[in-house]
């Protein structure tokens, strides 16, 4: 059996998915970027191998992406995190949910793309200038807080008031406004709404900017947290698909394109 | 994951309007010196309904106004209860923003925005729509075709001739009758006079707490007076007296206490333009943010809807009705009229009143006449010796920087003026 990887190296995470001939996700893995993205990425792809029983020579062709993509010198081709995120979200909807807008909120950026019929990408738009609405700033909220990230979701469903927009844009000022919230004895479930809303109406700007469609996939680490999600679902006034492994959508992507390159490129003409 | 229902659009809006409205109430309860305590009322009231969506007057039959200038004491004759709808709502501006030029009023298209979501805790039964400023004329005309019972109420913009006067008299008093059939409830002498009671009852519990803050010093923050102005628009009249009084009874201890709101070198301002409307108290929220502190204001959203009482000659319904009109006509200083000196009369004498350092001029961007009158009252302050700070703003809640800096470097050049005196 021949295998094929996606390594999709961000900001925060490094996320590797391993499939097989028929593009059958046979294994995934997360682990933190730190400081020296290229040794760790290596080193969890040797990890994984080992954990998966796969003997490296089986490991055919590997296609990196994310934002240290091209940091990976041993992958045989290195895509955008745009194609791979739209390949990966249509193979991980398939038979659930026909795929035509895809939310992803990563460690330091967010994004939406917009598909047309054949899964293509026709239109996509990135908050690249700051912080705001990414995990990161969930991240400093949680912080404030005194929190778990992953707790902040059920803080968010037990927020019983009006939830307390956080109106500053950048994560720095946000994180003051958070504090004197704080300081005046509001509850930390509504403040945790808060956030969650505030986020939301800034990543719908970012999808109305490609158009909203329905079959909206929302993926990244942020998608597992139930209250974001609610908080998206409720801007938009319409269902979103959240798929099973939300943060590996885009190694997933570049796995399935790693197979389909080997195969193109070993074709008999 | 937990499942959870996705909101209606009327729920979502509902929750956007309450999120607006409850970051301002937590920035006017807790980021200032301790409030007097009989605000708690219209905190209270304001969480009541624009947080959780109370109805006040489900017993009653609802008349929205679009403008001050539509005469409570009529409706309140009547049996109805008088609903001002102008509007401060981010959420709702932006609604209305669909439909108006991008270059309208954000007051107005707040108020045409709620009327196309058609989202009311209290829902006006009619509207009466003054033919006051263009924009408003307009809206009316639009709202009447979502389907809304409008009814226009033709108003002079000129105020000084005879014409104008007698004009507007012939039209409050077809108001009057139309509303009467409208309602099918008759206007009776001891009705209307206890309308005009009631109301001016309530004129003259804001002039006994206003004058409060001649005092140096003051024992209520403008942010605090804004709403309690702001109540007048949409409370049960009653329960508005009834606070109102306890208020000023406790604003009065205050000054007996010398409790200063303020601190002892804080400039005061005198509030004009366009109307603060919660939640939009963006800019008075600044300035007192700034450590100034607003000490008297020209807006109709405040200090308009008390200023001038009904005196009437004789007490016959349509003597009574005439001098209503005159009250709405003579006293307004709304800058759709033609000349206007007597709106800088009146923020002259209110700056001499109320000692004032300086005043700050807020005009709405888009809020044409606001913005051209502009040139001509900063020309009357210089002339008087006032400084005077122009902003054009909107309802927006983001991009607070550079406004906060202009605030901010204003004040402290009014406290360097002050040092120096």
């Amino acid at each position: 059996m021949q295998y094929f990887a996606g390594i999709d190296i961000g900001s925060t995470a490094i996320k590797i998915a391993i499939v097989d001939e028929n593009k059958k996700l046979v294994g995934h893995k997360i682990s933190a970027s730190g400081s020296m993205f290229y040794k760790y990425a290596k080193q969890s792809l040797k990890d994984m191998l080992e954990e998966l029983n796969i003997d490296e020579k089986d490991l055919v062709y590997t296609i990196s992406t994310g934002y240290g993509r091209k940091l990976f010198k041993e992958a045989d081709e290195n895509i955008s995190e745009i194609t791979a995120n739209a390949i990966g979200a249509i193979a991980a909807a398939r038979g659930k949910c026909e795929v035509r807008t895809i939310i992803n909120i990563g460690g330091q950026d967010s994004k939406a793309i917009s598909l047309d019929n054949e899964g293509n990408v026709v239109n996509f738009a990135m908050n690249d200038r700051c912080a705001a609405g990414t995990g990161k700033f969930l991240d400093v909220v949680a912080m404030n807080l005194e929190l778990e990230v992953d707790e902040l979701g059920e803080y968010h469903f037990k927020s019983k008031g009006t939830p307390l927009a956080i109106n500053s844009t950048c994560a720095v000022f946000a994180e003051s406004e958070i504090i004197g919230l704080l300081g005046n004895d509001n509850s930390v479930e509504d403040i945790v709404a808060g956030v969650h809303y505030s986020i939301a109406k800034r990543i719908i700007k970012l999808v109305k900017r490609v158009g909203i469609k329905d079959g909206i996939y929302f993926d990244g680490g942020p998608a597992l947290n139930g209250g974001l999600v609610h908080a998206i679902e409720n801007e938009l006034g319409r269902e979103i698909f959240i798929p099973e492994f939300p943060q590996i959508t885009t190694s997933y992507g570049a796995a399935i394109l790693a197979q389909e390159s080997y195969e193109y490129e070993n074709q008999v003409h | 994951m937990i499942k959870h229902t996705i909101e209606t659009p009327k729920e979502r809006q509902n929750r956007h309007k309450a999120m607006e409205a409850a970051i301002v109430l937590e920035k006017i309860r807790h980021d200032f010196k301790e409030p007097p305590k009989a605000m708690d009322y219209f905190y209270d009231l304001y969480e009541r309904v624009h947080c959780k969506h109370e109805s006040l007057h489900d017993d009653k039959v609802k008349v929205g106004t679009m403008c001050i200038q539509v005469p409570s004491e009529i409706i309140y004759a009547l049996d109805a209860a008088p609903m001002r709808l102008c509007n401060g709502f981010y959420t709702d501006d932006e609604i209305g923003s669909d439909l108006l030029p991008s270059k309208s009023c954000p007051l107005v298209k707040a108020t045409v925005g709620q009327f196309v979501s058609n989202n009311f805790s209290d829902k006006p039964d009619i509207v009466i729509s003054p033919t006051t400023c263009d924009q408003k004329a307009k809206s009316g005309a639009i709202i009447e075709e979502m389907g809304f019972s409008v009814y226009d109420m033709e108003f002079p913009r000129t105020k000084e001739s005879e014409e104008s006067r007698e004009y507007w008299r012939r039209s409050v008093k077809k108001f009057t009758k139309e509303l009467s059939v409208n309602l099918d409830k008759k206007l009776t002498k001891t009705k209307l006079k206890d309308a005009i009671k009631k109301v001016g009852y309530a004129q003259h519990l804001y002039h006994r707490l206003n004058i409060l803050r001649k005092n140096s010093n003051s024992p209520i923050l403008g942010k605090d007076m804004f709403l309690v102005t702001n109540a007048f628009f949409f409370d049960n009249i009653d329960n508005w007296i009834e606070a109102v009084e306890e208020l000023a009874q406790e604003c009065e201890q205050r000054v007996k206490d010398k409790v200063n709101t303020a601190s002892k070198r804080s400039p005061r301002i005198v509030y004009t333009g366009s109307p603060p409307i919660f939640p939009n108290l963006k800019v008075p929220l600044l300035i007192e943010l700034s450590d100034a502190i607003i000490v008297a204001d020209e807006t109709c959203s405040s200090n308009r809807m008390f200023n001038d009482m009904v005196s009437v000659d004789e007490w016959f319904v349509y003597d009574m009705v005439d001098s209503i009109a005159d009250r709405y006509l003579k006293g307004c200083t709304c800058p759709i009229f033609t000349k206007n000196s007597d709106r800088k009369r009146r923020i002259i004498d209110l700056v001499k009143d109320y000692k004032a350092d300086g005043v700050v001029y807020q005009a709405f961007a888009g809020c044409q006449v606001y913005e051209m009158e502009q040139r001509s009252v900063l020309e009357a302050m210089e002339k008087a010796g006032i400084p005077i700070l122009y902003i054009e703003s909107d309802y927006s809640p983001s991009h607070l920087g550079q406004l906060t800096t202009r605030i901010e470097a204003f004040v402290e050049s009014l406290k360097n003026r002050k040092r120096k005196r």
